[in-house]
């Protein structure tokens, strides 16, 4: 195959007019743009992959069982939760944390939500502080 | 070789590597954010830790599990004893089986052995097993320490505990 006709198959030449200063300026800018949007694109992606909703729970949900599961009675733990509270106050008004027997769930979204269990025979009384963006965990024995 | 033209020309190779790169960053980053976070190793050291500190306290056995008649921790009251809940949430199954076990072995400071004391799911104790350790298998922690009764004789205590639920850690 003739070079110049393979190299049209590969290349795409956005300025015809070749005037010289403008095109090169004019080139680099575009090249610049689309570098950038590219990078953008990108980085929202892993910015929302980080922030996910489904992810912070189950997040959540184990750090709190963790904790729970290390604690002695008559302690408080104080958890931020601000990126949850981010997420969550975009759809969704209702109790974050709740606490059933020894099982957590964490709720972010309307539909949705991650349990999971502590083995740590233990009450627990969750408190949300708004305020501070973070729950307060009350731990005693009956 | 139009060397002056091909300055000025945005080659579609630029942008194969480009969609071949953020193909490769969409892969890892759903991979990465895709899997359950593993915290099986640390809930079984805590599960052992738990019932280290129940079994023993500041380096004297415990009263409500050795008295003067010996060993009075049960199988039985193991659980109450050391305030344990191996209750877990309804989804894959995991109410048949319980997805914790841990054992206590006490023996005297010689050697001696004189009881293992168990609870849970006795089914999982073969993940300890050097053949079977592997991240996709249940985790299993096995540590020992020396007490000491009130008369001063010395006892070897090894607990081993393991936690399972391996479709929440490992996907």
């Amino acid at each position: 195959m003739d070079k110049k006709v393979k190299s049209k198959i590969f290349h795409y030449n956005l300025f015809p007019k070749n005037c010289r200063g403008t095109n090169i300026l004019k080139e680099n800018i575009i090249f610049i743009v689309l570098n950038l949007v590219f990078l953008s694109i990108l980085m929202v992606f892993i910015f929302s992959k980080m922030q996910n909703a489904a992810n912070l729970e189950e997040m959540y949900a184990k750090q709190i069982a963790l904790m729970i599961d290390a604690a002695r009675e008559d302690t408080t733990i104080q958890l931020d939760m601000q990126d949850g509270f981010d997420v969550a106050g975009e759809e969704y008004s209702g109790e974050l944390v709740f606490i059933r027997d020894n099982i957590i769930t964490v709720k972010l979204r309307e539909k949705g939500g991650y349990s999971y269990s502590f083995f740590n025979d233990i009450k627990v009384r969750p408190e949300i502080q708004r305020l501070n963006g973070g729950y307060n965990f009350y731990i005693y024995r009956e | 070789m139009n060397k002056k033209g091909s300055d000025k020309i945005v080659s579609v190779y630029w942008f194969a590597i480009l969609f071949i790169i953020a193909a490769a960053v969409v892969y890892m980053v759903l991979i990465f954010y895709g899997k359950p976070y593993d915290v099986r190793e640390i809930e079984s050291s805590l599960l052992a830790k738990l019932v280290a500190d129940c079994v023993s306290n500041a380096g004297k056995i415990n009263e409500n599990v050795l008295d003067g008649s010996g060993i009075i921790l049960t199988n039985e009251n193991f659980m109450e004893t050391c305030h344990l809940n191996f209750g877990v949430e309804d989804s894959f199954d995991w109410s048949l089986n319980s997805e914790y076990f841990v054992n206590v072995e006490f023996s005297m400071f010689e050697g001696e052995f004189l009881k293992n004391v168990t609870a849970g799911n006795s089914n999982l104790l073969d993940f300890c097993k050097e053949e079977f350790k592997s991240a996709n298998n249940p985790s299993c922690l096995e540590d020992s320490f020396y007490s000491l009764d009130s008369e001063g004789n010395a006892y070897k205590i090894k607990i081993t505990s393991l936690v399972r639920k391996t479709e929440k850690n490992v996907g």
